[in-house]
């Protein structure tokens, strides 16, 4: 099978009708169980992003071990990316107009942006500031810009279903 | 408590959720948001627990540090699960996951604060290895068999 080279929307039609997006769709258990992981690997990728900008706005006093977390998601990712990119597979040809995805979609590349910044700026000199509790202004705005619009993705996730 | 809940559902600021556009939504990505805070902190706190992490800060001032954001995300799961719930309230009492859910919290919710928060009181060397995954490991799984049981009231009658 061969996608049409016609258009974006063409092609995401011709993804939600491929057998592997049928299957999933026409499955009792498959489409709840890939919906259900992609939502409870909330918290073991978002949300120990979200503690770790906590603590680097100050609000979750220092310690290391919230930075050792931060591993864990790579895990949490993982899943959230599989789960992810199978969920879209089955209904690719609604989610490309509904505005919910798109944000949600343009929010993800702001965050792959910010958190690039923060990786090639602020993280290799991470030992001079971190345990001295001299967060530099840049790290905290990377983290507050990352803590709201990582809020956005999930509000932006929950609301696309609505507009199915 | 059947009329009490109908009553509520009828309540201008419930109907408001319930009807507008946007209101079902905003609720639920509350719900998503609380509940990825919370368990976030849950998850750090098993792991610490089971003997993962840095070892050099005690579980117990660990436990301290994460309490705001513990319980601040556990009340806004509380409460925008209250105002989803009241918004229909016939459509969740009717919902075996929805009953499973609700048993299930009560075991999660006791689970912690008979058994977790004693553990997390003191330091986890003082104690064989095995008993702290296992409180870690039933903990975890009691939080998420809620959060799975609430994922299936979409798909099961």
């Amino acid at each position: 099978m061969v996608p049409p080279a016609t258009s974006l929307f063409d092609w995401c039609q011709w993804l939600q009708n491929t057998r592997l997006a049928t299957t999933i769709n026409e499955s009792i258990w498959l489409f709840p169980l890939i919906e259900g992981s992609h939502i409870l690997a909330l918290p073991i990728s978002v949300g120990m992003i979200v503690m770790f900008d906590l603590r680097l706005l100050g609000f979750a006093t220092g310690s290391k071990v919230t930075n050792e977390f931060l591993r864990w998601s790579r895990f949490g990712f993982a899943v959230m990316l599989i789960t992810g990119v199978f969920l879209f597979i089955t209904q690719a040809g609604k989610a490309y107009g509904n505005p919910f995805f798109r944000t949600k979609l343009l929010f993800l590349l702001v965050l792959a942006i910010n958190a690039a910044v923060y990786q090639l700026i602020f993280y290799p000199k991470t030992a001079q500031w971190d345990l001295a509790g001299k967060t530099p202004a840049g790290a905290r705005f990377c983290a507050g810009l990352s803590l709201i619009i990582w809020i956005g993705v999930i509000v932006c996730g929950r609301t696309m279903a609505y507009e199915f | 408590m059947l009329t009490l809940f109908r009553w509520c559902s009828t309540w201008a600021p419930i109907v408001f959720i319930r009807d507008s556009r946007f209101g079902m939504p905003a609720v639920q990505s509350v719900h998503l948001t609380g509940l990825t805070v919370f368990l976030a902190t849950m998850v750090i706190l098993d792991l610490r627990l089971a003997g993962f992490g840095n070892r050099e800060s005690s579980l117990s001032g660990l436990a301290r540090q994460l309490k705001p954001w513990r319980t601040g995300g556990v009340t806004l799961v509380i409460l925008s699960g209250l105002l989803i719930f009241l918004a229909t309230p016939d459509k969740y009492l009717g919902s075996h996951p929805f009953q499973s859910k609700m048993a299930l919290l009560c075991c999660a919710i006791l689970f912690h604060f008979v058994v977790l928060r004693r553990f997390i009181a003191s330091e986890p060397v003082s104690r064989p290895r095995r008993i702290n995954v296992m409180v870690a490991c039933l903990s975890l799984t009691l939080w998420f068999s809620v959060g799975w049981a609430g994922r299936a009231i979409a798909f099961i009658p």
